[in-house]
């Protein structure tokens, strides 16, 4: 447009002279071209003889033919104490970029990455130059080299004092040229759209997940979750208990029947464990006092939100207690803390990592945990214009918004809320001893989110038996469960954390298929 | 099948009014109050203006032994209980917190206070302590996770809490928060209520809670006090200290507390903030003054712990 009115008006005669220069000129190009071409080849033919040649090249497929004395230096390690060394790294190729005389590669190494430098000189022939930049990206490379320091940091990797200058270039496992999605637009912060860069979205994720979990955001928070477990299993087992192992196969459905799946087992049919709360209890009434399991866990509802999965790993504890029941829940909101407190201290990094991608801003948490009363919830949400009965369920926007009173007032991401109403709760719930209106039971929150749902247990066979009754459950199909309190059980209460729930919360992420290596919805069941 | 006694004597049929209500004759009486001296209405007012005159004497009597222990540094006695009988008639209105406060939403209020532990705010604990005495106060502390390594002493600085009540059965809820704040900060009504910052606000807050009326000079008196307090003797430099401990001093001079003849917010304040300096070559009436705060009870329990 702009251009045609600055031209002017005799369009006719400009165009026609402009287009008849336009083809000399491309003629002249094309002649050009094709001298420089012949002369390239006639170059190429003439130092045909490489003297780089075997210092480059694929490797015949490992197969363990031979056991090398090389040490593989990790890429984490390369820093500037490595200056001007001599070292042999195994990475991918996560870039590169070929320029004249000189190729740069980012060889990268789980979250880590470095600059590598393929230039012509000593060492290096103008055809390795070649090799390195006809390498398809996420081709896993074996690469000697030297490492050295640069004048001004390299900005875009992780290892940012230095760089590699490589000698030796052998291809380990060549990656297919075209990779269905692009590792630099997997980690694109989602807020950066305004540059109109292509962001991948979360179903291509997930269909390629293998190549998504290379990304340093997804390589980040699985270590992180990793740490979860084992902080979880660290705590818990200071304070003096046992994991346990249940079966995952039950005979019948443990809480209400609706959502379990149901698999053939030989002539009969059977159940996937919603949790192992059954089994957890058995093991408080054969004396085990305090247990805790890591397990998969089996829910039927078919609610594609960003909070359900099908199946996902369970933290569950159940915990024989004295005299009353805020001894369970200060261990269990202590073993959180511990948790929280772990995860801080340890994997800053990770949460930088991931930071970066999803900013959010750091978990806070109190130490003793907050712990509000149900009442009092309900006082918030009305002060704050809520309508809502004094024994009814919070819903799901209401737990949000009381998650955000709370953090105003007491700014915790992280709270307990204690005496649930006993009509809202499932019936092996123990009624609280003040008011039958109430009941034992706490849930807790991370980032207004619920994560864990507890109760202090009915281990009294009668009282059970009549909350059963009062609830209509046929007393048949429950009869085992209630058996096992008949000799004698000892007061108890306990609680789940569904493990993708905890990181998703604390790492502030939206969907917990981030946090899921395969999850698995009522849609999803490949990878 | 159940024998029961006659209730009532059998004397005879019971004398039924023949109107709906009974009035004594209105003119009649007159008559008798004209003619008698002796009426019932001004033995009334005769016996009532006795008693008013017998509670002042006791007042008086009160007040003068007050000011004789408050006057004798050595005094053993526990002067907030002479102090809550002095002025409980007075003073302060019968008062429940739903007066002060407004409406009850049949909830725990709570008050949060976030501080930080490397500058302890004293004149809180001590507020605590004197909302402990009057209310049913639920006190927890906590660490937030901004600060790390809070001494110990801090995270039991009010005292041991009773775990096992519900949450339902206090009044007050108080919640100390150890965090990283530069100045200590109170949350309370979230909904109508900003955060209130700087210590001497909230002190008057928790203060208010109390009860106290003060006329308008008196409570002027009392703010003046605390921000002389926080800005003058805690963050003033040597001059503007000194100068503070001279009007004090001549404060102290006139009456037993530094506002008038009870314990108010400024003694409070200003005992903290010394504290804090340590009482190093303090004026005469001002070091009396300290060994009365120091032998109420609020403020051992409160400050003992901690050093």
């Amino acid at each position: 447009m702009t251009k045609g009115e600055a031209v002017g008006v005799p369009e006719d005669q400009a165009q026609s002279k402009k287009a008849a220069k336009k083809l000399q000129k491309e003629a002249e190009k094309a002649a050009k071209k094709a001298e420089k071409q012949a002369k390239l080849a006639a170059e190429n033919q003439a130092d045909e003889e490489d003297f780089a040649k075997d210092k480059y090249g694929i490797l015949p497929m490992i197969q363990s033919q031979e056991k090398l004395d090389r040490v593989l230096v990790h890429v984490k390690n390369l820093t500037e104490d490595k200056a001007d060394q001599m070292v042999w790294l195994r990475a991918r190729v996560h870039t590169s970029r070929a320029k004249g005389k000189q190729c740069f590669l980012v060889l990268r190494q789980q979250q880590f990455n470095i600059q590598g430098l393929v230039a012509v000189g000593d060492h290096v022939s103008k055809q390795m130059v070649k090799f390195a930049a006809n390498i398809s990206k996420e081709s896993i490379v074996d690469v000697e080299g030297y490492v050295r320091k640069v004048e001004q940091k390299v900005e875009s990797c992780s290892q940012c004092d230095v760089e590699l200058h490589i000698v030796k270039l052998f291809v380990v496992s060549a990656a297919e040229p075209r990779l269905p999605l692009q590792l630099d637009d997997a980690i694109r912060p989602e807020t950066g759209d305004e540059e109109g860069r292509a962001t991948v979205n979360q179903d291509t994720r997930l269909d390629n997940r293998i190549i998504d979990l290379r990304t340093m955001t997804s390589q980040s928070i699985f270590r992180l979750q990793s740490g979860v477990c084992q902080l979880f299993r660290e705590t818990l087992i200071k304070k003096e208990f046992v994991e346990v192992q249940t079966p995952k196969i039950i005979s019948a459905a443990s809480e209400g029947g609706a959502n379990v799946f149901t698999v053939s087992y030989f002539k009969t049919s059977a159940y996937l464990a919603q949790s192992p709360q059954l089994y957890k209890q058995m093991c408080i009434c054969a004396d085990f006092d305090k247990v805790f399991c890591i397990g998969p866990v089996f829910r039927a509802e078919d609610s594609n939100t960003h909070r359900h999965l099908t199946e996902f790993v369970g933290l569950d504890i159940e915990m024989a207690f004295n005299y009353h029941y805020h001894e369970v829940v200060t261990e269990i909101a202590d073993t959180l803390v511990q948790i929280f407190k772990g995860l801080r201290d340890r994997f800053q990094t990770e949460i930088q990592t991931v930071g970066k991608q999803y900013p959010c801003e750091p978990f806070k948490f109190l130490e003793p945990t907050l712990r509000l009363e149900y009442l009092e919830a309900v006082a918030m949400l009305r002060e704050a214009g809520v309508e809502m009965g004094d024994e009814e369920d919070l819903s799901t926007p209401n737990e949000k918004l009381l998650g955000r009173l709370v953090k105003e007032k007491y700014d915790t991401d992280f709270y307990i809320l204690d005496k649930y109403p006993l009509a809202v709760r499932p019936f092996y719930t123990m009624p609280d001893p003040h008011d039958p209106k109430y009941s034992n039971s706490y849930d807790m929150f991370m980032r207004g989110e619920e994560i864990l749902s507890g109760a202090q247990r009915i281990h009294d066979p009668q009282v059970l038996t009549d909350r059963a009754l009062q609830l209509g459950i046929d007393i048949e199909k429950i009869k085992s469960y209630i058996d096992s309190f008949r000799f004698g059980a000892p007061p108890h209460a306990g609680g789940g954390i569904g493990l993708e729930r905890v990181t998703m919360l604390y790492l502030g992420l939206h969907n917990v298929r981030q946090t899921s290596m395969f999850p698995r919805d009522p849609k999803r069941l490949t990878p | 099948m159940y024998e029961v006694q006659s209730y009532h004597l059998n004397q005879g049929a019971v004398e039924l009014p023949a109107c709906m209500y009974k009035v004594e004759n209105f003119h009649g009486s007159t008559v008798d109050a004209e003619n008698g001296d002796e009426s019932p209405e001004l033995l009334n007012l005769e016996s009532r203006q006795t008693d008013i005159l017998n509670r002042l004497y006791e007042l008086k009597a009160v007040v003068d032994g007050l000011s004789k222990t408050v006057l004798t540094p050595d005094a053993d006695l526990d002067v907030t209980e002479i102090n809550h009988a002095c002025s409980e008639p007075t003073i302060r209105t019968a008062i429940s917190l739903d007066s002060v406060l407004g409406k009850n939403s049949g909830a725990l209020r709570d008050i949060v206070i976030n501080a930080n532990p490397s500058e302890v705010p004293l004149s809180l604990l001590v507020l605590h302590n004197l909302l402990s005495e009057q209310y049913r106060v639920l006190s927890s502390v906590h660490v937030h996770s901004s600060v790390q390594n809070v001494p110990s002493q801090l995270w039991n600085c009010l005292g041991k809490r009773s775990i096992c009540r519900s949450r339902r059965e206090y009044q007050l809820g108080f919640t100390l928060v150890w965090k990283e704040v530069l100045k200590p900060q109170m949350k309370f009504s979230i909904q109508s209520m900003c955060s209130i910052e700087g210590e001497g606000n909230i002190a008057r807050f928790l203060f208010a809670l109390l009860g106290h009326k003060y006329d308008v000079v008196t409570s002027t008196q009392i703010d003046s006090w605390v921000d002389i307090a926080i800005f003058q003797l805690k963050k003033g430099s040597s001059k503007e200290k000194a100068a503070v401990l001279r009007s004090l001093n001549s404060a102290l001079g006139k009456s037993p507390w530094v506002v008038g003849v009870d314990l108010t917010l400024a003694d409070v304040v200003l005992y903290c903030v010394l504290l804090e300096m340590g009482f190093e070559d303090i004026p005469a009436n001002i070091q009396r003054w300290v060994k009365c705060c120091e032998n109420l009870a609020c403020f051992n329990l409160a400050l003992k712990p901690l050093k």
